[in-house]
């Protein structure tokens, strides 16, 4: 009996054990994707690109997370922003604090679009400087490499998809691009507006991306359009074209209607008209006036 | 006769021997000076040459060595930023969306704005209000700008053409013809106009700037002020102060015409008509006839409470 309840009781603790701590790693873990998490940066974590994270940090970071190792992170916020100098983010791989500054959640925002790559990379190499255990592992990504890239985009107006066909003039011969991570953008006036998922190039490097021509264009319906691939071997590439894709846009400008707010000229006629006609009237009135008392004095005279 | 045959024989050498001297110096003097001119002709590459655009609206291609700067006078100045102001970016009608639901009354916005168009703490171009409209309804915070009418009736009111709209929506003041009659001020349902009752904030340090009309700035005393949609930003294709001050993703702003509009904190593009459909977005008083260029997505699922210090204030609005 005593022996049973023991049992009973080891088995309730583990189960409660563990119970507790799926509940916190659902509160903290950030579900990064494997192969996010051993993505690593090309550019080398010193002092010099630490300093530019740094200030790149205190624009972006400094107002929720507070200066790293000072403990003055906003504690108003639920979740409590981290010191990102502390144990608990210094454990997190290069990759893992990458996806984050990406994603955000919850209160946290996504800086893929504020931020670029290199810039997003720097700042981690900010938080790193806190860390006088660490080690950088450097991505295998050359660089100089992007520029071999070719990016052909055209759009399919039957099926209404965008395709885009990624390759690389190597030494020995154009090869394509397989499973490269591709993002398709429609360039606005103050941002990129993405159209369709990200997606991976197929085994002929080519990515698709559905398409409803509802977006606004030019006059003639061109869209400045903007390709962004990114691969574990050529890094990061960029590449815009015209296509006319877009709804043909001529929106007339909002002072084109005549209006009783609008200038002199673009008033509403009936003001025209009845302002005209009062003083026409008015001053043939003042003309009868005077040539009454003209005629008055005329008669006077005789 | 042979004496005189020999004369012109003796002159006509001494002159041969003279005029070749003479055209001998002559030809090497010529000769260098062409030459000099073609390496002068060399030296002039096609990239010295720069466009110019006359007083008249001429343009003109001429040596970058034959030009002078001429200093433009205050007033050109004046004249120019005036018509630029009244003439906008063509082909724009520019849309503010603002989430309510984002909103932690943070207050940054209003630091921006009052930072870059040199105001008091107490005149605010933007305001975020502290709302509760009705007894059972939830309390939240309300950032309230110029709504930009597209039937505006400060315009219509005023008597100097001071206040106008340009084609791209933006309702502008022009403090350099304000005569500070405040009939807008009594027109503006939304109370988004300010008057500057004293010196403006930086008078002593702006005096010798020259007024641009897109910012306002200088300040004038005795004219009003108002919120500008931060019109010298996007000309330069930047986002407004407002906007882009904002730690918590409540404004998006962008071009009507082009369907999109850019969150000022995530800097994420979204298409302006699906994100009124998805949230509800709707306008201040839309009985009014006034038509905001400024759209609101409702408080719903806020993910920060209204705080008990700002109740007093919010029940002010809801009591009178």
């Amino acid at each position: 009996m005593l022996r049973k309840n023991i049992k009973l009781k080891v088995v309730f603790t583990v189960l409660l054990t563990a119970l507790f701590y799926l509940q916190s790693a659902a509160q903290q873990g950030w579900d990064v994707p494997a192969d996010k998490k051993v993505k690593n940066s090309y550019i080398k974590f010193d002092a010099a690109s630490a300093k530019e994270g740094e200030a790149i940090y205190t624009k972006n970071c400094l107002s929720c997370h507070g200066n790293p190792t000072k403990d003055n992170s906003m504690k108003s916020l639920k979740p409590v922003p981290p010191d990102l100098s502390g144990a608990k983010t210094q454990q997190l791989t290069d990759g893992e604090l990458f996806y984050i500054l990406n994603t955000g959640r919850g209160l946290m925002p996504s800086f893929s679009n504020v931020l670029s790559e290199s810039d997003r990379w720097k700042t981690i190499a900010y938080m790193r400087s806190f860390n006088s255990s660490y080690v950088q592992v450097l991505s295998k990504t050359d660089p100089t490499k992007s520029k071999l890239v070719k990016i052909n985009m055209d759009y399919d107006s039957l099926k209404s998809v965008v395709r885009v066909h990624v390759t690389a003039a190597e030494k020995n011969g154009v090869v394509v691009l397989k499973n490269a991570e591709v993002t398709l953008f429609a360039a606005r006036y103050f941002g990129r507006l993405q159209v369709d998922k990200t997606m991976r190039t197929d085994n002929n490097g080519m990515a698709t991306f559905g398409f409803n021509k509802t977006l606004p264009g030019d006059k003639q319906g061109y869209v400045n359009m903007i390709v962004k691939v990114n691969d574990d071997n050529y890094g990061e590439i960029e590449s815009q074209s015209k296509l006319k894709i877009g709804v043909p846009t001529d929106k007339p400008s909002l002072t084109e209607k005549r209006a009783i707010w609008n200038v002199l000229a673009k008033a509403p006629i009936w003001l025209i008209v009845l302002y005209t006609t009062g003083v026409l009237v008015f001053g043939a009135f003042l003309l009868f006036i005077l040539y009454s008392l003209f005629r008055i004095k005329k008669s006077g005279k005789n | 006769m042979s004496e005189q045959d020999e004369k012109p024989k003796k002159n006509s050498r001494r002159k041969f021997l003279q005029e070749l001297g003479i055209v001998g110096i002559g030809s090497v003097l010529g000769g260098s000076a062409i030459l000099a001119g073609i390496n002068y002709d060399k030296k002039k590459t096609a990239g010295q040459r720069v466009r110019v655009l006359t007083a008249e609206n001429e343009l003109l291609e001429i040596e970058k060595s034959d030009t002078t700067k001429v200093a433009k006078t205050t007033y050109e100045n004046l004249t120019y930023l005036q018509k630029q102001g009244r003439d906008g970016l063509a082909g724009k009608r520019f849309v503010m969306v603002i989430d309510l639901s984002k909103c932690r009354n943070a207050r940054k916005c209003m630091a921006a704005c009052q930072n870059a168009h040199h105001l008091r703490p107490e005149q605010h171009h933007i305001n975020v209000l502290k709302m509760e409209e009705t007894e059972n309804t939830p309390a939240f915070y309300m950032p309230k700008p110029c709504q930009h009418c597209d039937n505006p009736p400060c315009v219509a009111v005023c008597p100097v053409d001071a206040t106008f709209k340009r084609p791209d929506g933006i309702v502008l003041i022009d403090n350099e013809r304000c005569i500070g009659c405040r009939f807008c001020i009594a027109a503006c349902p939304y109370s988004a106009r300010v008057f500057n009752w004293s010196e403006p904030l930086n008078a002593q340090a702006d005096k010798d700037l020259t007024y641009n009309v897109e910012l306002n700035v200088p300040q004038r005393k005795g004219t009003i002020s108002k919120c500008l949609f931060s019109a010298d930003r996007l000309r330069e294709g930047k986002l407004p102060y407002c906007v882009g001050a904002c730690p918590n993703g409540v404004y998006y702003f962008g071009d009507e015409n082009e369907d999109a509009v850019t969150n000022g904190t995530t800097k994420e593009t979204v298409r302006f008509k699906k994100l009124l459909e998805d949230n509800g977005g709707y306008t201040l008083m839309p009985e009014l006839g006034t038509h905001p260029r400024v759209y609101y997505l409702p408080a719903k699922g806020k993910e920060y409470p209204f705080q008990d210090k700002d109740k007093p204030e919010a029940l002010e609005h809801l009591h009178g």
